[in-house]
């Protein structure tokens, strides 16, 4: 039997690594994997059967289980791990995804191509280079393979474009500067199967014509850049990268490029521009990067999921890949599932599955048994779709109808008492930050529209404040210059678009109803459930509770932060809020 | 070169195949704005004041980069390309920290550049000084004298020390030109239309100055002898000798402007005649008439009105008063009837205000001139009866007066101490306590409730066609000399346009505004404010010659250099003001924080204000691109970013002393070259 432990960056956080050195300690040395993509559930440790099979998986489990582990794995006795096996209820989670891009994630080992190519891998790019590189486009057009960075863009078109513009120097570029908040899948896939998006990124430089090839990583993802590193090196050895590609005459180099730190170098000119060592500014298109992009050259720039999908789909077949999906979205979409969730993490479905499904079947609803008010899709550039909404599809055209976007892949799922109006001013925060500063109204149309959510938030907003709202975000929409602008006002648009009573309560009644915005509520004690334990008063960090043991406890309203420290200590529900 | 076809605003422009559509555009004479765009550097995109919009398009298009294709049809004026644009200039003008035009020039109810005319006093240029304050006001050296100078009220220079003496500079300069080579510019061509004024003061004069300069034929007809109005009739010659405002009224004469004096309307020639005869009709008739004094005995033979006893002097007549003189009020008429009562031999001249000196209205030099001259104020005091004997006054007969709450203007309102009172033995009461309009011979044209002609406020129409009124004879009545100046001026205009059959209200600019800390202040080197030099109380209280003898030539110029030049140096070519003011924006609605102001001098020759920099970059372009130097950069992120020198190296600066590309093509007041 064999033992692998998930050691992506979210399973070493919560504690994978020291799980493997006290197994380790024991006498076995674990195999690693990466991230299997069930964030709630970390560490998990898997054990594989003789023959290869999965025989259990373990989770959350600790360096304290170590010894249960090993004894369990060298006796054969399974049922002593019953206590930290997954439970069916939780394995439903995996169950119901289909995965392609995520294949290979938290299967096999990310350091070792030999795993890699046990699976299948590199027979894709052996395949494409006794293809022309139109063939190639051509299997890539049938499989209906669209940007999954967010715009949705058709992947072949873009290559096509690359393809046709004439240039000695053309180049191939990924863009893994992830950086919507909530999403983290091409973190996953590069530190989990980093061989897969190699693959896939030579056969992309094959079909363009690109010798060079370029990942730009976000630079705070250290364990995806040194995983990338090593299997750079690996196919370099193998001969999967370089001068003449499996005797193919067909040469291609690859390098890293770590991120310049800001959200904006996720737009495409503007990463082409953080590459050439200038600031992280989007540049005007036309001209587009196939034309006219790094170096002045001929440049085709997908994102990682994006090119997670291509050795699949040459494999399978574009028809294989279009098979799944709707009329207009053909494939897979990964999705990163946070929020109030029940099982948060990473998951993979086909295209036309309802957002209902991948909450309640795959996500096992709402934390706490809550009602569930909306999804936030899309991040900082998305819209939020009412849960009264959840039968519309996973299908960009369908999502876009909502006001909300497929985006890159977050999926912040909100429970009753998130405050809409908080959870957009947290996104323009968001983007007023990481707007470059180059265009107006950008830089001071999204500052100018935090400044009134925050004013809504604080209960100093007036009448006129929403139709100001929608007439700066419309106007901010219009006259952005890049992605990050056009679509910052969509979080404010779509919060009024479905919750424009919350914004009305904060207004009108200076109310937060969902009692989330610290300016507009007040913590009470009630007496008659108070016990006087001393608890609260004890927690309270700024000293506002007083009272005798035993006796009931009251805050002082001028002390009182509304940190809300209190509310969630108090073991007899007596604080409440108004 | 294949020539493509494009619709513009249902306009078809023809251009190359390859150019963008605002080289079309240009091309073709439509104007599309933008504020990051030069023909000197690279395309850009951030201002988005080009965008326009494309039929079945869904995206606005930058004008700027955006090549054209045969067959577009593109719309620069459409509704969603105004609202873009005018969100755009708003949040540009709610980052924005400066003041397009200093204080001086916003309180002149005339709009007159004073900082521009001080700072060319201040650099010797008197003639270039006169040329800017005659674009707005045509008696510089007669308005220089008496003005009460709001401009000088709102002086920042207030809060370093005292303000500029910018009314005495600008009769300073005036009196220059005036006697070395009169500054008179030429009309335009003859227009073929006439415009009648009524009322030759100093909104009179100056309409038709203004008109006459437009080429159009204008006449003035006047009641009184001479050309001038309260200016001559109302202010003593010690304060405007009748010889500077000669010339003045001869200078507006000689641009064209027919004068015609002793003419009574209604009586002589009548309204209705004037409006056949001419295209357009003027009304400035001030307000002539003196508001009595309500209590008992103000009929009596010795009790006169304020401007009417002025009148009397001014025309040569026999004012008849006796020793004793009493002045009712405590506004400039007040003083300058008691002044002229000291100098026509009065023994006793008593000023009777019922406040006390704080709250009297008039200037405060005029008040402590008076009292040097030997007037004495009895503040706290009203007329409850003037006394008789035989029909002639002999004494008044005072009230008591104390303050009490303050009225709603924030003036603490004289209340009556009852049973309390004193007399005053005097030959006469003069009485300046207010003006009426006397409106014989306007009875068809519409009066407000106080009597007054209504005219309207954007076109200073009347309830006449091709009638107009401004000044002292409308709306809220006597005022001074400048708000008339500034009223005709600006109907001037609406004139103009009327008669060229176009509809031109006046309309305020948008113009962005600022309130500067006072710690502000703290970096200005104290510098006393120059006093004018004044003839001796005990010589001068005896003849009508002038007080002021006028500043020297040097004093004057360091007057002038006191100035701290609030208004922008670049406001006329500033295009940011020019389509915030074109697209008529709120510069308050999208109000919040401004990013970092400050100005800085690293660069020597070049000072930078980073509160009017709107962040299109061209500076940083041109040094880049265009100077091939990137002394300047882009520091920070977002809402925060500013521009920045990026080393300060000695040879850079002297680079920049020799160049100054980033100041040529900075689209605003950001930069600015010093030497």
């Amino acid at each position: 039997m064999r033992i692998v432990i998930g050691e992506g960056s979210c399973g070493i956080a919560a504690g994978a690594h020291k799980v493997y050195e006290a197994i380790e300690k024991l006498g076995i040395k674990p195999d690693v994997t990466g991230c299997i993509g069930m964030c709630f559930l970390e560490p998990i440790v898997d054990i594989y059967g003789e023959n290869g099979e999965l025989v259990r998986r373990l989770v959350r489990v600790t360096a304290g289980d170590a010894e249960k582990i090993v004894t369990a794995v060298k006796n054969g006795e399974l049922s002593l791990l019953d206590s930290i096996t997954i439970s069916a209820d939780d394995s439903a989670f995996l169950e119901k995804q289909t995965r392609i891009a995520l294949r290979n994630c938290g299967v096999i080992d990310p350091t070792d191509i030999d795993a890699y190519i046990s699976r299948g891998g590199y027979s894709a790019l052996g395949k494409v280079l006794k293809m022309t590189p139109e063939q190639v486009i051509d299997e890539i057009k049938i499989s209906g393979l669209a940007g999954r960075g967010g715009a949705g863009f058709p992947t072949w078109f873009k290559w096509n474009a690359a393809r046709q513009s004439v240039s000695d120097t053309k180049y191939l570029i990924c863009n893994a500067d992830e950086g919507d908040p909530g999403a983290f899948m091409d973190r996953a896939v590069i530190e989990s199967d980093p061989h897969n998006l190699i693959e896939g990124m030579l056969i992309g430089a094959y079909a363009i014509g690109a010798k060079e090839a370029v990942v730009y990583v976000r630079a705070e993802y250290p364990l995806a850049i040194v995983r990338l590193e090593e299997a750079i090196r690996q196919a370099e050895e193998k001969g999967y990268l370089g001068e003449n590609i499996l005797g193919s005459g067909f040469s291609c180099h690859m390098r890293i490029k770590a991120g310049a730190g800001a959200f904006v170098c996720g737009e495409e000119t503007a990463l082409i521009e953080s590459l050439e060592g200038k600031r992280g500014m989007p540049r005007l298109k036309p001209p587009f990067p196939a034309q006219r992009g790094y170096n002045d050259e001929p440049s085709n720039i997908n994102n990682v999921e994006t090119f997670a999908n291509v050795a699949w789909i040459i494999n399978n077949g574009g028809e294989a890949f279009a098979a799944m999906g709707t009329e207009n979205s053909k494939g897979t979409k990964v999705f990163a599932l946070t929020g109030k969730i029940r099982r948060g993490g990473l998951v993979e479905v086909p295209m036309g599955m309802t957002i209902r499904d991948i909450i309640y079947d795959i996500g096992g609803g709402i934390r706490g048994d809550r009602e569930c008010k909306a999804v936030q899709l899309g991040g900082p550039s998305g819209g939020c779709i009412p849960s009264d909404k959840f039968d519309t599809l996973i299908d960009y055209k369908e999502l876009a109808a909502t006001g909300a976007i497929m985006g890159s892949g977050g999926m912040v799922v909100m429970d009753d008492t998130t405050c809409m109006v908080g959870m957009a001013k947290f996104f323009l925060d968001f983007t007023a930050k990481e707007s470059c500063g180059k265009c107006v109204h950008c830089r001071i149309g999204t500052k100018r529209l935090l400044e009134i959510l925050d004013r809504i938030t604080k209960g100093e907003g007036k009448d006129g404040d929403i139709e100001l709202l929608e007439e700066l975000c419309v106007a901010v929409k219009d006259g952005a210059l890049c992605g990050l602008g056009q679509t910052a006002p969509n979080p404010v648009l779509s919060t009024i678009r479905y919750f424009r009573d919350e914004y009305e309560a904060h207004i009108n009644e200076k109310r937060c109803p969902t009692c989330e915005c610290a300016d507009l509520v007040t913590y009470y004690i009630e007496a008659e459930k108070c016990k006087g334990c001393t608890l609260c008063s004890k927690k309270c960090p700024v000293s506002a509770i007083s009272g005798d043991v035993k006796q009931p406890h009251i805050i002082d309203m001028d002390k009182c932060i509304k940190c809300g420290q209190c509310k969630s200590v108090c073991r007899f529900d007596a604080v409440f809020v108004r | 070169m294949e020539m493509i076809k494009i619709k513009i605003n249902s306009k078809e422009c023809v251009g190359q195949k390859g150019q963008t559509i605002l080289d079309i555009a240009k091309a073709n004479g439509i104007e599309i704005p933008t504020l990051c765009h030069h023909e000197s550097v690279k395309l850009y995109g951030a201002c988005g004041i080009c965008l326009v919009e494309g039929e079945n398009m869904p995206k606005l298009m930058r004008a700027c980069s955006t090549v054209a294709s045969d067959g577009m049809v593109l719309y620069t004026d459409s509704e969603r390309v105004k609202k873009v644009r005018a969100v755009a200039l708003e949040l540009l003008m709610s980052d924005h920290e400066g003041d397009c035009k200093g204080p001086c020039t916003l309180n002149c109810p005339a709009g007159t550049d004073c900082q521009g005319y001080v700072k060319q006093i201040a650099l010797g240029n008197d003639r270039e000084a006169v040329k800017i304050i005659k674009d707005k006001l045509p008696l510089p050296a007669s308005i220089g004298r008496v003005c009460p100078h709001p401009c000088e009220t709102a002086c920042r220079r207030t809060k370093v020390e005292e303000p500029i003496s910018i009314a005495y500079l600008k009769y300073f300069a005036a009196d220059r030109v005036l006697a070395d080579n009169p500054y008179i510019p030429q009309p335009e061509k003859s227009s073929g239309k006439s415009v009648a004024i009524i009322g030759g003061g100093p909104a009179g004069l100056t309409a038709a100055y203004f008109l006459a300069l437009k080429g159009h034929a204008v006449k003035i007809y006047d009641t009184m002898p001479k050309m001038g109005g309260m200016l001559r009739y109302g202010i003593p010659e010690y304060r405007l000798p009748k010889k500077v405002l000669d010339a003045e009224i001869a200078e507006i004469a000689s641009v064209g402007v027919e004068m015609i004096n002793n003419v009574k309307i209604g009586a002589d020639i009548t309204l209705a005649q004037l409006r056949e005869e001419n295209c357009a009709v003027l009304v400035a008739i001030g307000a002539w008439k003196n508001t009595g004094l309500r209590c008992k005995g103000e009929e009596l033979d010795g009790v006169m009105g304020g401007i009417e006893f002025l009148r009397h002097v001014a025309l040569g007549e026999d004012a008849k008063i006796g020793n004793k003189v009493a002045v009712v009020g405590g506004g400039n008429t007040a003083m300058d009837a008691c002044r002229t009562a000291v100098r026509l031999g009065a023994e006793k001249v008593y000023v009777i205000y019922r406040r006390t000196r704080d709250e009297m209205p008039a200037e405060k030099i005029e008040i402590s001139e008076a009292m040097e001259e030997g007037v004495e104020f009895k503040f706290l005091t009203n007329p409850a009866e003037i006394i008789d004997e035989n029909g002639k006054v002999t004494s008044v007969k005072l009230q008591v007066m104390e303050l009490g709450e303050p009225d709603a203007s924030g003036r603490r309102s004289p209340v009556a101490v009852e049973g309390k009172f004193e007399t005053l033995e005097v030959d006469n009461v003069i009485c300046a306590i207010g003006q009426k309009v006397n409106v014989a011979g306007f009875e068809e044209i519409e009066l407000n409730r106080w009597g007054i002609i209504s005219a309207d406020e954007k076109y200073f129409t009347t309830s006449l066609e091709g009638v107009f009124a401004v000044g002292d004879a409308t709306n809220k009545g006597a005022s001074i000399a400048i708000d008339a100046i500034g009223e005709a001026n600006k109907a001037a205009s609406v004139i103009d346009g009327y008669l060229n059959g176009m509809d031109t209200p006046y309309v305020a600019p948008v113009l962005s505004k600022r309130e500067p800390e006072d710690s502000y202040f703290e970096q200005f080197e104290k510098a006393e404010r120059i006093k004018m030099p004044v003839r001796p109380a005990e010589e001068r209280k005896h003849d009508f010659k002038e007080i002021n003898l006028g500043f020297e030539e040097e004093k004057a110029r360091a007057e002038a250099a006191r100035c701290l030049e609030c208004g922008c140096h670049d406001y006329a070519d500033c295009k940011l003001i020019r389509y915030a003011d074109r697209y008529r924006v709120d510069t308050c609605k999208l109000a919040g924080e401004k990013h970092q102001c400050f100005t800085e001098k690293r660069l020597e020759v070049i000072e930078r204000d980073q509160g009017k920099c709107i962040l299109c970059n061209l500076c940083v372009r041109a040094c880049r691109e265009d100077a091939k130097q990137g002394i300047l950069g882009l520091v920070g992120r977002g809402f925060g970013t500013v521009i920045r020198p990026e080393f300060n190296k000695p040879e850079t600066i002297h680079v920049c002393a020799d160049c100054h590309k980033c100041v040529d093509v900075c689209p605003t007041g950001a930069l600015k070259l010093l030497k």
